[in-house]
Parts: structure tokens; C-alpha cells; sequence
């Protein structure tokens, strides 16, 4: 591959690289962790930079890598946590910016959706990332009715974490 | 309750201030994967290769002699030819189904494929151990047909035991090699891929829930 694709590649992947740190974050519970779906994430986003034809945006394409690395790809067990008290590792927050009630909301909020199973995750991070059902269907692979029931659920599920009783 | 306010602080919250670098993407992005289907990839060709060395050294083994002796030979020859025409089709469409992978499928389509890749050497290993059974069956057939020739080939004349204990001991032997043989290879495969896959099938069924909805 050439050096101009390859630089390209490297700038919109600097730019964008906060969307894979937030499916890092959802998917694992340790900092270890985190950098090595990181790294498979990387790995499977370059390898399929040149099937990547720029008519879709760099960041769309970069969701679904991202999630089907997390859900297909990845070899070691994404699985749920159930304790309560996960560290919060992933939040090396500038908090200066950022209001305190907001902070422990999106503390509680990680914490909720890691408790989550995988396909729930994703689709309650798509949710949450605005994408529309279209596009999250086609991201799953399932049809905009089924995601739209699915989706429901997790929500639903979610509520339950973040507010038991 | 609603998810709102979640929301917001989702919306809110700040970039990673931990960002990697360009430099570190460069390396990153050329490290290697260790992806699950890399290794169902690597296991498959393990698994092309054990049986095909396993196959290679049978045929040059002092057993050939052993067929010879029961006028085996041409058959056995034959069968070696069909089954090396049989791994080339099976390695054709494990590359197949291995190429066919691409990670902006759907979610739910990815993992059919790869189930698909992983299907191909399950048959392989399966279509392995039944012409080992089939051969091991016919052979014993030809072998247990004439007591004269089994007695040649197995009985050295130094053991003094009746014809009839002889085979059952034979026959007995074999069949619990046989079934020590296939044991261990079941128990083998289920925890290699069951390990594997757990996570994978845990997923599919999760998409696949609700389907009738379609």
C-alpha cells in the first residue's frame, strides 16, 4: 500500500480514535485490556483500509469495524461483569470541563452497560451515539424490527442496572 | 425514569486524554492479530497437516507389507489417490470460506462465515475418522476372513494359545484402541473449539433471538 494512503490512514484514524476508545471502554475493564483491543481494532482497521472506499464516512466505517471486532473478533472473553465496583481506569477525564453530576452519571452509565451482554452493548453504544436504526440494523445484521425490539430491551435492561428496585 | 440525562453526560463526556499517537497506530496497525479467526485458521492448517503427515507415514510404515500380504495394495492405492483428490477440494474451500470474511459484513452474517470455516474442518476431521473406520473395518474383514493368513502375520509361533482366544483378542484389542482413539479426539476437539467459540455461539444465539419477527 502507498505512503499517501497509509499517512491518510493515520490522520483520520488520529482524528476518529476516540470512537474506538469508547468501545474499548465498554467492552473491557482494564486498562491491559483495553490497549489490546485496541491494538486488534487497529489491526483490523488497517488491514481493510483498502477495501475502505470513502464512500462512506472514515467514522461510520470505523463503528462497525470497531463493534465486530468487540463482538467476532476479539479472543479474549468480553464477558459481563458482575460486581459491582468496576474500576473506573478508563476515565482519565479533564475534569476542569466537566460538571461533577454529569461525571459520576457517565461513571454509573460505563458501569451499567459493562454489565450488559455483548449484542446489548452494542446496540445501546450505537443508541447513545445517535445512529439511526437503519444503521444500526445493517451494523448487526438484523432487520430495523428486530432491532427495534432488541433495542428496547437493552434499554430497558440497562434502566434496571442504573436504577434497581 | 429515562435514559436522558445518561445521555447528556454520554454526549458530554470529554476525549480521551490518554490519545495514542500516530507513530503508535503505525506500529499498532502492523503488529500481529491474534484475532479468533486467525487461529481457527491456524488450527484448520495444523489440522490439514496432521492428517496429511499422518497419511503420508501410514503409507511408507512396514503395515504396507502387511496389505501386501493380504493383496491389498492396489486398493489401498487407489483409495490414497481419491483421498488426496478429497483434502485438495477440502483446502480449496476452507481458503474459500477463509477469504470470504470481511469485517464490514453485518455482525450476525460475520459470525455465520466464520462458523463456516470452522464447519469445513469439522467435516474434514469427521470424513478422516470414518475412512479410518471404513479402511480399519475392511481390512479386518479381509484379515478375519482367513485364519491362515492372520495366524501368518500376527502369530509368531512362539506363543502357544488356541485359535479361537487368539482372535477375540485381536478383535477386542482393536476395538478398544478404536474407541480410546476416537474418545480422545472428541474430547480434543471439544474443549479446543468450545474454548474458541463460546463466546462466538453465546453472541449468534443473542442475534438470532426474535427472528420470527423478520
Amino acid at each position: 500500500m502507498n505512503k499517501e494512503l497509509e499517512n491518510k490512514f493515520l490522520s483520520d484514524f488520529e482524528t476518529n480514535q476516540n470512537i474506538v476508545h469508547k468501545v474499548c471502554r465498554i467492552y473491557t475493564t482494564n486498562q491491559d485490556a483495553h490497549n489490546d483491543l485496541f491494538q486488534e481494532i487497529t489491526i483490523q482497521l488497517w488491514k481493510n483500509y483498502s477495501k475502505f472506499r470513502g464512500d462512506a464516512k472514515f467514522s461510520t466505517w470505523m463503528y462497525r469495524v470497531a463493534l465486530n471486532t468487540a463482538i467476532s473478533l476479539y479472543r479474549k472473553s468480553t464477558r459481563t461483569v458482575k460486581t459491582q465496583d468496576i474500576t473506573d481506569y478508563a476515565f482519565k477525564i479533564k475534569a476542569e470541563d466537566y460538571d461533577e453530576t454529569e461525571e459520576l452519571q457517565l461513571k454509573a452509565l460505563y458501569n451499567a452497560i459493562r454489565k450488559l451482554n455483548d449484542i446489548d452493548k452494542a446496540l445501546i453504544f450505537l443508541y447513545l451515539e445517535n445512529k439511526a436504526y437503519k444503521e444500526i440494523s445493517e451494523t448487526l445484521g438484523i432487520s430495523q424490527v428486530n432491532a427495534r425490539v432488541k433495542m428496547n430491551r437493552a434499554k430497558d435492561k440497562l434502566k434496571k442496572v442504573l436504577n434497581p428496585s | 425514569m429515562d435514559l436522558d440525562k445518561y445521555k447528556k453526560a454520554w454526549d458530554n463526556q470529554p476525549e480521551e486524554t490518554n490519545k495514542v499517537s500516530k507513530v503508535d497506530i503505525y506500529k499498532m496497525a502492523h503488529s500481529k492479530s491474534s484475532s479468533i479467526v486467525k487461529w481457527i485458521f491456524i488450527i484448520g492448517i495444523l489440522e490439514f497437516s496432521f492428517w496429511l503427515i499422518l497419511n503420508y507415514f501410514t503409507s511408507k510404515s512396514s503395515y504396507m507389507e502387511v496389505y501386501e500380504k493380504l493383496n491389498l495394495t492396489t486398493f489401498l492405492k487407489i483409495t490414497y489417490y481419491i483421498h488426496y483428490v478429497v483434502i485438495i477440494t477440502f483446502l480449496y474451500i476452507f481458503y474459500k470460506n477463509y477469504s470470504a470474511i470481511s469485517i464490514m459484513d453485518g455482525t450476525k452474517e460475520l459470525l455465520k462465515k466464520i462458523f463456516k470455516i470452522r464447519r469445513t474442518v469439522k467435516l474434514y476431521v469427521y470424513y478422516n475418522l470414518i475412512t479410518f473406520i471404513i479402511l480399519s473395518i475392511i481390512v479386518n474383514v479381509v484379515i478375519f476372513s482367513d485364519s491362515n493368513k492372520l495366524k501368518e502375520i500376527f502369530k509368531t509361533g512362539s506363543i502357544n494359545i488356541s485359535d479361537s482366544s487368539f482372535f477375540t483378542i485381536m478383535l477386542v484389542t482393536q476395538i478398544i484402541f478404536l474407541i480410546i482413539f476416537l474418545g480422545l479426539f472428541w474430547l480434543f476437539y471439544q474443549l479446543l473449539y468450545g474454548i474458541l467459540l463460546k463466546k462466538l455461539n453465546k453472541n449468534y444465539k443473542e442475534l438470532s433471538k426474535l427472528e420470527e419477527l423478520n
